[in-house]
């Protein structure tokens, strides 16, 4: 029997900050439909992760059941905390006036970790732990 | 929809609201069902859906309007909201080892796919969230991670619910290890165990309770 192969990309955060939301998810879930399983040095927005379970809803199929998600924060404190707060007001104005402008505001850079996302039909399970997540994976 | 959130807004500020839109969210098989069945019950005597054992049972949101809460002095009227479970994954497969045929697993994925979908989207439209989670498994999953960071991003106030201790691998404890920063109440949403509790928890800290 021929052996399965996963390939696994590993992309910088700064690759997917240059991205707007909606090409970020886009992006990434045309890889991991594709059977890759993709890891980035950066964690996404809760909102934008919701988003990434929102649109990876409307394509799931037969060959495509769903992703695995895994992910860790870096947790924000002293000087990494008020740059990360600053930095979400920031976008919150600029979303709001370009809001009032009819447009939408789709530029939001990641926050520091490490993230791994991958098609359920590979990953198994994931085991989240506060500092370590370990991922099973079978093909 | 800004000026429906603005009179919301005006309204809490005010203490004006009088009904507290309560979502029932949690990853799927948790419990959430029950738990809305069991609230709905003791108030109205009417239950809210159906609860089965086949994943993805609840697929639609499912109301239950003017639910009037007394508890210890606190009055509180609510509008329940019990969502469709959260997943990453739905495969149609999964429903087959429950005796559902192929066109009927498809159509169930199909419906539970869409109910994901809607279940985020009422993530704007409740004021106070009951996270169910199974206190007989690992709470620290990417979705409860997720829901729980949506809910604080959106400064929505949260109860975590730690379900199922009535039963033996129960774990509550390991729910509030891993959450600290949330009320946990724990209940048997199925033996109607700590539910009382629950009621002062959430006339405490739902948004617009007197």
């Amino acid at each position: 029997m021929k052996p399965q192969k996963i390939k696994f990309d590993f992309v910088s955060s700064a690759t997917l900050d240059e991205k707007p939301k909606s090409l970020r998810i886009n992006f990434i879930l045309n890889k991991v439909k594709n059977g890759t399983i993709l890891v980035t040095d950066g964690v996404l927005k809760p909102e934008e992760e919701i988003d990434l379970i929102k649109e990876t809803m409307r394509r799931v199929d037969d060959g495509f059941p769903g992703i695995e998600v895994a992910s860790l924060k870096k947790p924000a404190k002293g000087m990494l905390n008020f740059v990360e707060k600053m930095a979400d007001q920031k976008e919150k104005i600029q979303s709001l006036f370009a809001g009032l402008a009819g447009q939408t505001f789709e530029k939001t850079s990641m926050r520091t970790g490490l993230t791994l996302i991958g098609p359920a039909r590979f990953i198994k399970k994931v085991k989240k732990n506060p500092n370590s997540f370990s991922v099973l994976a079978e093909v | 929809m800004p000026l429906d959130k603005f009179f919301d807004w005006f309204y809490t500020l005010f203490g004006l609201k009088k009904t507290v839109r309560l979502g029932i969210y949690g990853s799927v098989n948790t419990g959430k069902t029950t738990l809305a069945n069991r609230i709905s019950k003791d108030w109205t005597g009417q239950e809210v859906g159906k609860a089965s054992p086949i994943p993805h049972e609840t697929r639609f949101v499912q109301k239950k309007e003017k639910i009037h809460i007394k508890h210890r002095g606190k009055n509180l009227t609510i509008n329940l909201l019990d969502m469709p479970g959260i997943a990453t994954k739905i495969d149609y497969r999964q429903f087959l080892k429950y005796g559902l045929s192929k066109k009927a697993a498809r159509q169930r994925a199909k419906e539970a796919t869409d109910g994901v979908i809607e279940a985020i989207k009422w993530l704007n439209n409740v004021d106070t969230v009951l996270a169910v989670m199974d206190a007989t498994q690992d709470p620290l999953t990417q979705v409860n991670v997720t829901l729980l960071g949506n809910l604080e991003a959106r400064k929505i106030p949260v109860i975590i619910v730690a379900n199922k201790i009535d039963k033996r691998r129960a774990d509550p404890d390991a729910i509030r290890d891993a959450f600290p920063q949330y009320p946990v109440v724990e209940v048997s949403a199925l033996k109607g165990k700590n539910v009382g509790q629950l009621y002062e928890v959430i006339a405490k800290h739902a948004k617009g309770a007197k």
